[in-house]
């Protein structure tokens, strides 16, 4: 081994260069397998656990308008399925309220408002105090830990907290976890508020906002889908004015850890490109010493070194790097973690610290010993057929040079530019490395602007809501014509639409939203439904695309829904897509609606449309002066979209810019490695050249612009790939949330920036790195050899 | 006659490990146009050392070179490339063509750094090439396809290619056999003939015999000069005239 050991050392002392590169790119491997494990191993079971320390059970089943405490009923309603249960009591309704203390946006968010004796003595899915003052006694509430995280609330701050048109300004008292009710993906926010607040909201609120809260564990082999779908029926045939929504555990986890995961399946993704790198630089790095070393190759089997000896040497002086590099990245990686557990927190509402995984440590270095264990062995075969007296007297060849594709006498090119492309020829290997990898990095930052344009720049809202509009207001039916009237007799709205939803389920087991329109033919977003048309008949509906492929359904087949004790089997005229609700969702008119519910029953929501968003705000206010309290909701619709994206703000940006830096960093690493490995293997020519009269800055050009043509080709054609393939991925990852035909905004001057930024800067770092053929010297070269 | 280059108190020293070896000590020399200047001396004496302290190739460690009214020796490497290209053209003894060029290719990229006409720069290629019996057969050939004779031919096709002031040759024949070392001899005797100025170092005496002025280096210095006149093949007694001289300084 000491023999081995040896020759490593020398390999190391003469690759100095190429080593750095290439432990360079382990480093950045290992960081990010390692940031990727960690997310993957930690943040599930963080929540997991907080479930459990929470006592979380399996779901909880809220009951709305149930009117008052009603523990028999809610006992008959569980029956026989639960081992247990428990019951909370609370207010709960749609109010726009804010999430951000930053940028102050108020979105529409569903509220759980609860006294402490309420909130912190359930006996399942508990709610826990993360950090209080108790020295603020009055007026005061707590709010879910995720307004401290992402809405950058504090202790002390005012909350503004509404019901209806009613508004009170509040003392943030303290921050809650809780299973359920503490992030925006899980749909509700529970708040503790101070009891004379709450008892004035009870006051104001009467029974209709009175909701039971009830988490449960099922028995073994009992259904959650087919329990739900039970428990929500009964409770409409009890009482046709309440209704039931199950959220089960599983639901609520994945929703709150989805962006963590995300966030690791695209460093995993970057990660896969820089492993794919390191193997050419490696197979590469293996090539260039065989060439460069013959003689010593030749030298060392003829005094005895066996193939075995010197392919061992190879792997060891590369796997030392890899334990080194790999070591080095993961402590990297605990880093740049915190940075990263910020935005995964900010979405996950809970208390997160990153700590030391050793699963995801190890199998990060791991990773990287064994890639670069069999890209070294698989390089290095070559060796053993390498005979002494051949390799002493250089004859193995290794170029073939039949065919001269750049004749200087019929280039359409300058003599500078002419040579650059006889070097390109010459090194195809190489430039075929630097094409796969810049078009692959192209991709990649084409995904992430992508994400960035649609989530934070210009959020694509006609993917990501169900109807477009510019505000809307909600009020009781019976005072349903009085708010049309109110709106139609306003100059600057247009278009107005009444809509409202309802929970029904098919299947005997799948709870749907029902959204109705009055008219969905007045829909602003007709892109909602990507194929067939949107109901015209009381017959018809359009359904959720996903579960339409799912469940084999196709446009013209039927589709039965029950709702109470009512039934109706519906033609499906067209598909639609949507995230929410686990993509079960549907759009049908309200005469449609009718034959299965009795739609005086539901609250109707009235959009419409203005020119400006100040047009809307003063609609808004409008509506709040005049109707008074017979308005119970209002929307201003870009304030809400503002504010709900408001996470994934953050995370697309976060994206944008590790990728586009990541991917600069790994083609900056592979032009320094081969321009390295380039000039060492031509520097006899760099000493002819010289010597015939070539300057060292016309050798510099040469040698970058050798490289511009596959980083130029590739990073237009890339462009060009990625501005055509990157719906369809998004669409093969976006599938699963319910987007069945992503038409996602790429932004041309965003793909030309990024392709221009990648080719002025490789040709720049190029330039930058070619200047070692400065110190090469003709005489030195030519004479001294 | 006109002197295209006069060297001022030339030296050059090498530091090996702290010990200086002084490989050229204050020489002053002149060299012609027109003439085919032989450098002659002994494994060590800086024969190679004074030809590419001559060129530029090289710098100096003191004293001055000036080729043709221009001090070089205070010239940037690139000043010193640009300065190559116009006026001095090289023949290696390794011949050190571009593996990855053809032969063509090989004379033309240093023909259009004179010449930026793709079809004039190309035709003197052609026009060169033959001169020094490379035929059309062998021009798209790479050098690792040639007989040495052939790859040293077009090296010296490479040197003539810009009609430089001057052609350094550095043992051109010292890799070749004896029939091939002829042909390249023949190639660079016909470029002289033709007004070609040529300074060669060789340490062979039947090379030296092309020359028509003889130069004896000797530790360091120029020890001995010999005037030959022109070439003719056959003479005998230009050759004892040579075996004398080089006799005299202690071949």
């Amino acid at each position: 081994m000491t023999k081995e050991l040896l020759l490593a050392k020398s390999h190391f002392r003469k690759n100095k260069g190429t080593t750095v590169g290439i432990f360079l790119l382990m480093l950045i491997a290992a960081s990010l397998l390692s940031i990727s494990m960690v997310l993957f191993t930690d943040v599930y079971p963080t929540a997991q656990r907080s479930a459990d320390r929470l006592d979380s059970g399996d779901g909880v089943i809220k009951i709305y308008n149930i009117g008052e405490k009603d523990e028999e009923f809610i006992k008959e309603l569980m029956g026989d399925d639960v081992v247990r249960y428990g019951t909370s009591y609370a207010l709960s309704y749609n109010s726009e309220g804010t999430i951000s203390n930053t940028d102050g946006a108020e979105v529409v968010i569903n509220v759980l408002v609860e006294n402490a004796e309420e909130a912190f003595n359930k006996t399942m899915a508990r709610t826990e105090i993360i950090s209080e003052d108790t020295s603020i006694t009055d007026n005061y509430i707590y709010l879910p830990y995720q307004l401290h995280t992402s809405g950058g609330f504090e202790i002390g701050d005012t909350y503004n907290l509404k019901l209806s048109v009613k508004k009170y300004d509040l003392k943030v008292r303290g921050f809650l976890e809780n299973t359920y009710y503490g992030c925006n993906n899980s749909g509700c926010y529970e708040m503790v508020v101070s009891d004379n607040v709450y008892d004035e909201l009870m006051e104001l609120s009467g029974e209709t906002n009175y909701c039971a809260a009830v988490p449960y564990e099922l028995k073994d082999g009992v259904m959650q889908s087919r329990f739900a779908t039970r428990v929500s029926n009964d409770v409409i045939t009890h009482d046709f004015t309440m209704s039931a929504m199950n959220v089960s555990l599983s639901d609520i986890i994945m929703s709150r850890t989805f962006m963590s995961l995300i966030i690791a399946v695209s460093f995993l993704t970057v990660n896969i490109i820089v492993m794919a790198v390191i193997t050419m630089m490696i197979a590469n790095s293996i090539s260039n010493y065989v060439r460069e070393n013959m003689k010593t190759i030749g030298a060392l089997k003829a005094i005895g070194y066996t193939g075995k000896n010197i392919k061992a040497s190879l792997l060891l002086m590369f796997i030392g790097i890899a334990v080194i590099a790999s070591i080095a990245g993961v402590a990297l990686s605990y880093a740049a973690l915190p940075t990263v557990a910020k935005v995964v927190v900010a979405q996950m509402g809970l208390a997160y610290n990153t700590s030391f995984s050793v699963i995801a440590s190890v199998v990060a270095i791991v990773l990287v010993v064994i890639l670069t264990f069999m890209a070294t062995m698989i390089s290095v075969r070559k060796i053993n057929k390498i005979v002494p007296i051949v390799a002493l007297r250089e004859g193995v060849e290794s170029h073939n040079f039949k065919r001269n594709p750049v004749k200087l006498e019929k280039s359409i090119f300058g003599l500078d530019m002419s040579l650059a492309l006889k070097t390109l020829f010459s090194n195809l290997k190489q430039n075929i490395i630097t094409f796969v990898v810049t078009a692959f990095l192209i991709f990649l930052c084409v995904i992430s602007l992508l994400m960035y344009e649609n989530f934070n720049r210009n959020p694509n809202l006609k993917l990501m809501a169900l109807e477009i509009c510019s505000g809307g207001i909600a009020v009781e039916y019976e005072n349903a014509d009085e708010a049309y009237d109110l709106l139609a007799s306003m100059p600057e709205v247009s278009n107005i639409r009444k809509t409202y939803d309802f929970r029904a389920f098919t299947n005997d087991e799948d709870i749907f939203i029902i959204n109705v329109f009055e008219d969905p033919s007045k829909m602003d977003n007709t892109d909602v439904c990507y194929k067939g048309r949107l109901p015209s008949h009381d017959n018809e509906l359009c359904l959720s695309g996903k579960y339409a492929k799912n469940n084999g359904l196709d446009i013209g087949d039927e589709i039965k829904f029950e709702y109470a004790d009512k039934s109706y089997t519906y033609i499906i005229t067209g598909f639609i897509q949507t995230t929410n609700n686990g993509a079960r969702e549907c759009i049908m008119s309200e005469a449609a609606a009718r034959n299965i519910a009795d739609v005086e029953n539901f609250m109707p929501f009235y959009l419409f449309d203005t020119e400006t968003e100040e047009q809307t705000v003063k609609v808004l206010e409008d509506c709040e002066s005049k109707l008074g309290d017979k308005l119970m909701n209002t929307v201003n619709f870009y304030q809400n979209v503002e504010g709900s994206l408001a996470t994934f703000k953050g995370i697309a940006t976060l994206m944008l810019v590790l990728v586009c830096f990541i991917s600069g960093a790994v083609i900056l690493l592979v032009l320094y490695l081969l321009i390295r490995s380039l000039i060492f293997s031509k520097r006899r020519d760099y000493g002819i050249y010289k010597a015939i009269g070539y300057t060292s800055k016309s050798l510099v050009f040469q040698t970058a612009a050798s490289f511009m043509p596959s980083i130029i080709v590739s990073t237009i054609l890339g462009s060009v790939a990625s501005y055509f393939l990157a719906n369809p991925y998004m669409q093969l990852i976006m599938i699963n949330f319910g987007l069945m035909k992503c038409t996602f905004t790429i932004p041309i001057s965003g793909v030309i920036i990024i392709a221009a930024t990648m080719i002025v800067v490789s040709f720049l770092f190029a330039i930058f790195e070619s200047r070692r053929v400065k110190k090469i010297e003709a005489y030195n070269m030519l004479v001294a050899e | 006659m006109n002197e295209i280059i006069k060297t001022n108190k030339l030296c050059k020293t090498f530091s090996n490990g702290g010990v200086q070896q002084h490989v050229l000590r204050n020489i002053d020399l002149n060299i012609y146009e027109g003439d085919f200047t032989v450098i002659m001396g002994a494994s060590g004496a800086g024969k190679s050392t004074l030809l590419y302290a001559l060129s530029g190739m090289d710098k100096p460690t003191l004293g001055e070179v000036v080729f043709a009214g221009e001090t070089i020796t205070k010239k940037s490497p690139d000043e010193l490339a640009v300065f190559r290209r116009k006026n001095c053209g090289f023949v290696f003894q390794q011949t050190y063509l571009v593996d990855s060029m053809s032969v063509l290719d090989n004379v033309l990229a240093a023909g259009l750094l004179t010449e930026k006409n793709k079809k004039v720069a190309a035709a003197k290629a052609k026009e060169i090439l033959k001169s020094v019996d490379i035929e059309e057969g062998l021009w798209e050939k790479f050098p690792t396809q040639l007989s040495g004779g052939e790859a040293q031919r077009v090296g010296i096709a490479r040197a003539l290619v810009n009609k430089p002031r001057l052609v350094f040759a550095d043992e051109p024949t010292g890799a070749l056999n004896s029939k091939t070392g002829k042909d390249v001899l023949d190639a660079l005797t016909k470029a002289n003939n033709e007004g070609q100025s040529i300074v060669m170092v060789t340490h062979d005496i039947t090379s030296a015999r092309r020359g028509n002025r003889i130069l004896y280096v000797k530790d360091g210095e120029i020890a001995g000069k010999l005037d030959l006149g022109k070439y003719v093949s056959g003479d005998k007694e230009r050759h004892l005239k040579l075996r004398d001289f080089l006799g005299g300084m202690g071949w």
